[in-house]
């Protein structure tokens, strides 16, 4: 069941191209929630041509975005620069823009700061994790992220069991 | 004993049915008209069903049995948060009103947790005001079954709990449907619309043997008269922008008016030749000071 919800949680977010790893731990009768994520870093690219591989196509461009992270961004602008009826989303993370070529698309800039992944996983977490576990623990490592939530005071133990917990790519 | 029947079907000679349910003393209780549709939530004498079946089916109509029909339901979610909201709460509470139930969604302020697990007084009271309560609990056996208790073993109205594990019964509560825990998107499959029907018809069971037990000493006069009454004599009832503006409870109504301002007018309806304030409890509701009226039994009187 918490897959399901982890699954669905992953897709509100549009955190699917992000997330490579996800991995957790139940014990109510303790109770213990233990949730580890492995997350790809945002690059820090703000411009369309750094965050998606661009073609020429007939009258116009067809853009394949590499994460599903940027594509709201992505589509917002070029909402806004070209006008709804010029900008087609294709795919999941396929957009056609009509009678635009490559060149004008490349230094578009989709977002004034480069997108913060590491608060989305914490988002990501907070939804998943059952809302009476409200005493949390977060362990930071680059690209992991291990939340660790209980309802009595953290032990050392728990987090422990946080660190050794093994995620599948 | 009245037979509660959901009628669907089109506008077109529906007068009909009208003029049948008045001359066998039946009752409308809501009334859905939508383009030509119509949907009426129906009050039969038993006995009588077989001659409205008849007049349906000449009508091109659809009859179906809603028990749920003029009662108010209680859909009580652990808190108001994404984690409980709007999913399941609002599939369960969206399947009990097509059994004809009003619905309510309270989410309690500390329902969550095994340990912090709270329901306060207020609390107690406010569902209390309801015929029937639905608790939508979560995924875990240990935690429905040992920690949850305190959230309704001492409810004076009847309670069905849903979660996720299957399981026979809980302590405390009349009934459990299992298979429906915590959900993040709308019951779209057909295993969940089963368990979403399962809980609408175990709550049509305890409403039914509810009214059963209420004909051991029955009230004093029937809510649905209550209500008729009070159509009449308060127009500004009916006025109100609030959905069901009288709502039919097992044991009276709610009147969706302000009771400081309209208490005394209610006090004063007379209800086949008697003073409404006499044949029932009228109080404020915690649920925006709205009028409840609460009919007293036979026994009272004698």
């Amino acid at each position: 069941m918490y897959e399901y919800i982890a699954k669905k949680t992953l897709e509100d977010l549009a955190l699917g191209g992000s997330v490579t790893g996800l991995k957790m731990c139940m014990r109510s009768e303790i109770p213990l929630f233990i949730i580890k994520i492995k997350f790809r870093e945002a690059m820090g690219k703000n411009a369309l041509g750094g965050l998606a591989n661009i073609e020429e196509r007939e009258n116009g461009s067809k853009i394949t975005l590499e994460s599903e992270i940027d594509l709201g961004d992505a589509l917002k602008t070029l909402w806004s620069t070209f006008g709804r009826d010029k900008v087609e989303q294709s795919g999941r993370t396929d957009i056609i823009v009509s009678g635009v070529a490559p060149k004008d698309l490349r230094d578009l800039k989709i977002r004034d700061k480069a997108i913060d992944v590491p608060a989305r996983i914490n988002e990501l977490a907070a939804r998943i994790i059952p809302e009476g576990l409200r005493v949390r623990s977060i362990i930071r490592e680059p690209g992991v992220m291990t939340f660790i939530a209980a309802e009595d005071p953290m032990r050392e133990e728990w987090k422990d069991m946080g660190r050794k917990l093994e995620v599948d790519e | 004993m009245l037979k509660y029947i959901i009628f669907e079907g089109g506008l077109y000679k529906h007068e009909i049915l009208e003029e049948f349910l008045e001359d066998i003393g039946g009752f409308i209780v809501q009334r859905v008209s939508v383009s030509l549709d119509l949907i009426l939530n129906l009050a039969v004498p038993e006995e009588e069903v077989q001659r409205l079946n008849d007049i349906a089916v000449g009508l091109k109509g659809k009859l179906k049995e809603a028990p749920l029909i003029g009662t108010e339901v209680a859909v009580v979610a652990p808190t108001l948060s994404r984690h409980h909201l709007p999913h399941p709460s609002c599939d369960v509470a969206e399947n009990l009103r097509r059994y004809g139930a009003k619905t309510n969604i309270i989410g309690l302020a500390r329902g969550v947790g095994q340990k912090i697990v709270n329901r306060s007084t207020r609390e107690k009271e406010l569902i209390e005001e309801h015929d029937l309560a639905v608790f939508t609990l979560g995924n875990f056996e240990h935690c429905l079954k040992e920690a949850k208790l305190p959230l309704f073993k001492d409810l004076s109205i009847p309670v069905i709990v849903t979660g996720g594990p299957y399981f026979n019964g809980l302590p405390g509560a009349q009934g459990y449907v299992g298979g429906i825990g915590r959900f993040p998107e709308r019951a779209r499959t057909g295993d969940l619309i089963e368990r979403l029907n399962a809980v609408s018809e175990l709550s049509g069971k305890v409403v039914e043997q509810r009214r059963r037990e209420l004909d051991l000493d029955p009230l004093i006069v029937n809510p649905i008269v209550v209500k008729e009454e009070v159509e009449r004599q308060v127009p500004e009832a009916e006025e109100g922008l609030s959905p069901n503006p009288i709502t039919l409870k097992v044991e009276g109504v709610r009147i969706k008016l302000p009771y400081d301002e309209y208490h005394e007018k209610v006090e004063g309806i007379k209800v086949e030749g008697r003073r409404l304030g006499d044949i029932a409890n009228i109080s404020k509701s915690l649920m925006r000071d709205y009028i409840l009226v609460r009919v007293l039994p036979e026994s009272m009187f004698k």
